[in-house]
């Protein structure tokens, strides 16, 4: 069978098998946001945005993750998934320190985009506060850990796109950190290649190179699914 | 007759100044006024928080002190990191950067004159504070408030015509600017000049009639020596953006000159003291009690020796036959300083509008950490400014120094209180001109205490009379 079909939204869509219900959408021209899903990098549905209703499922499941089928009916923007959407949105910002003011990703931020998109006008959530280490060890780039959402794309980027695995993930919970190496300052690494693709991936300001100011940091988060577009090229 | 017991007045919060404060007015037991002392209630702790930070995000961080001169802070900013890595700007992000400072300059100028003094000179001291503000001046003399407000509009559209950003701009960086001017937008802001300048005629007309007009009151008026310090250029003329710090004597003797701001511990120190978050810095080498100096509009021209520009420069000359040989020492000469040099960069501002290279693309330099310690100074509005970074080797701040100018007014301010109190306060009956009075010595220095927070007009005002114990005599609202 080369196609399914499946309904999002109340249309009825043909949908390639093995695709999930995130690249239906978008091969369809559907919105859905995301923060986690980069193009080139393996899904993981960690940021639990891209949340469908299902038919016949009574949880959500992530778009990112979860392939199409057939007769599938989906939807993509009730309420119920606007109202966690920005539920989720605002508990980014509770979780860690971000103030965009301030900030060198202001203005290039996914996180703030996203704030805007979904109508965040404030945070119903009490700020946690962390006390978050910014790693500046590196010669060219900065991890501040303030502006971390645990995304987990620079891992990824790293891992799948650049084969170092500079980048992991540390504890749990609360206490969850990416980490460099065996969670030893980034500048020691001795796996690091430099070559700045997770700063690219990174969607927030956590990873940013130095001595840039705010306004002229310009991130390429689209050279990752390109790079691997062209990695995956037949030559003829 | 019971002796009277020495008592306290407190007048909380001061109207029509940037940010928030207190005065306390301590009395003695004759009922006449021993000690003033001027709080500031607010703790921002800028200084600390931003420890840890990279040296690079200073210029974003910083400006957000104050939104009256936030261009001032980040071009400090900019030169901390400028000599943390060990560059110069770019030329024309050098000329961008002045032509950004002067403009923020004149706003700032034009909002203390215009907006929060003029109604006392226009309309008097005495006159109702419900029209003794902004909007009452629109009603008496719509042209003058027109007027004022377009120049403070003046100085806030160079930033938005550079950066497009009229506050807490984002374009000024290390290694110069991030955006040019265009052609467009310098002829636009060309267009302004011939307006601003009779502006600030106007409003030089407007003060030294007063001056002339209350020639008692102003002669008198917080009128007691300092030393003074600002900066000055190779020739000694007053310069807002670069230049080296010239230090008077209230006799009217350089104490120091073209000591380069880099050097700024070697002569100033700064001692905490419990009632206030405002430090109070001194000339070291005359210690904390004889050593106290001013900075601002007034410090500038009683250490220049001229003005760059020529109009600024005949009105510098008439401000200079004041001293007659003496630096001006009234406090409300404040207001007619700061005319002075607004004339001054709306002059400069021409100029640098007519360089031949100021719409070049020339604009950023770039480099990197190469030094642990940077200082960079400017001349704010309200007098000079000092930021002082150390960093560890991966360019994270260590620590932080933020030398700010109201805070080297400060004692200065205190005096200026003492002197009108007074002056003006005998026993503890409040009335309403006392109380316009004091707060019209602390609004000579147009202080600037933590923020953008500004009242216009008249805000809840409550004076308590305390007496030596603490306990509460007398209460007024108003």
């Amino acid at each position: 069978m080369d196609t399914l079909k499946m309904q999002i939204d109340g249309q009825w869509l043909d949908v390639t098998p093995g695709m999930t219900i995130l690249d239906a959408c978008r091969t369809h021209g559907i919105h859905i946001p995301t923060l986690c899903h980069l193009d080139g990098l393996s899904d993981v549905g960690a940021c639990r945005l891209c949340l469908v209703e299902i038919d016949g499922n009574h949880k959500l499941q992530p778009a990112c993750t979860t392939k199409v089928a057939d007769q599938l009916v989906v939807h993509t923007d009730t309420e119920k998934l606007r109202n966690y959407r920005r539920i989720t949105t605002e508990l980014f910002f509770a979780e860690r320190n971000h103030v965009c003011a301030v900030c060198i990703a202001n203005g290039h931020c996914e996180l703030q985009q996203l704030g805007y998109s979904v109508g965040m006008d404030h945070v119903r959530y009490p700020y946690l506060f962390p006390e978050c280490n910014v790693d500046a060890s590196h010669e060219k780039f900065v991890m501040d850990h303030n502006r971390c959402i645990m995304c987990t794309r620079c891992v990824r980027a790293c891992a799948e796109v650049e084969g170092a695995f500079n980048w992991d993930v540390m504890n749990r919970g609360f206490n969850v950190r990416i980490i460099s190496d065996f969670n030893t300052p980034w500048g020691e690494s001795t796996t690091c290649t430099s070559c700045g693709k997770c700063m690219h991936a990174c969607p927030t300001g956590a990873i940013w190179p130095k001595e840039y100011a705010q306004g002229q940091l310009k991130k390429n988060p689209g050279m990752i699914g390109e790079l691997m577009e062209k990695r995956n090229m037949k030559l003829t | 007759m019971d002796k009277v017991e020495p008592k306290k007045i407190l007048i909380s919060p001061v109207t029509r100044i940037e940010g928030h404060a207190k005065i306390t007015l301590q009395l003695d037991d004759k009922g006449e006024v021993s000690d003033a002392r001027f709080h500031v209630n607010e703790f921002r702790g800028f200084e600390t928080f931003c420890q840890g930070r990279l040296y690079t995000e200073m210029p974003t961080i910083t400006p957000r002190i104050c939104g009256i001169c936030p261009v001032s802070h980040t071009i400090a900013s900019v030169k901390a990191c400028e000599m943390i890595q060990g560059i110069r700007p770019a030329h024309t992000g050098h000329l961008l950067r002045k032509l950004m400072h002067l403009g923020q300059n004149i706003s700032s100028h034009a909002l203390s004159f215009f907006h929060l003094s003029s109604p006392d000179f226009l309309l008097g001291y005495d006159a109702d504070p419900a029209v003794r503000n902004i909007i009452g001046l629109a009603q008496q003399f719509p042209d003058i408030a027109r007027r004022g407000i377009r120049l403070r509009q003046f100085g806030q559209e160079i930033s938005e015509r550079i950066t497009g950003k009229k506050i807490h701009a984002m374009g000024i960086v290390p290694g110069g600017m991030s955006f040019p001017l265009t052609e467009e937008n310098r002829k636009a802001l060309l267009a302004w000049i011939p307006e601003v300048l009779e502006t600030a005629r106007i409003g030089i007309g407007i003060i030294r009639r007063f001056q002339e007009e209350h020639q008692e009151m102003v002669g008198s008026f917080a009128n007691f020596p300092t030393h003074y310090l600002g900066t000055v250029g190779p020739e000694g003329e007053l310069d807002l953006y670069e230049g080296n710090l010239r230090f008077m004597h209230a006799d009217g003797t350089i104490l120091q000159d073209q000591v380069p701001p880099e050097q700024y511990l070697q002569w100033i120190g700064e001692r905490s003291v419990s009632w206030s978050y405002l430090t109070y810095p001194y000339y070291k080498p005359l210690g904390f009690e004889e050593g106290r100096y001013r900075v601002g509009p007034l410090a500038r021209l009683n250490v220049a020796s001229r003005m760059k520009t020529p109009k600024a420069q005949e009105e510098f000359l008439r401000f200079k036959a004041i001293g007659d040989g003496q630096p001006v020492h009234g406090t409300f000469y404040y207001h007619y300083a700061r005319l002075i040099e607004t004339l001054g960069s709306i002059e400069q501002i021409e100029q640098l509008l007519h360089h031949p290279d100021i719409t070049s693309t020339d604009i950023q330099l770039h480099g990197r950490w190469n030094y642990p310690e940077g200082i960079g100074h400017s001349e704010a509005p309200r007098g000079t400014l000092f930021h002082h970074y150390v960093t560890n080797d991966s360019g994270q701040l260590q620590k932080v120094n933020l030398l700010i100018a109201t805070g080297q007014n400060n004692p200065a301010m205190n005096r200026a209180v003492l002197e009108v109190a007074k002056q003006y306060v005998k026993g503890d009956a409040l009335q309403e001109e006392m109380l316009n009075r004091v707060e019209s010595a602390i609004r000579c220095y147009d202080p600037c205490l933590s923020c953008s927070t500004h009242a216009l007009g008249q805000m809840p005002m409550v004076v308590e009379v305390y007496d030596a114990e603490g306990r509460l005599l007398n209460s007024r609202t108003r």
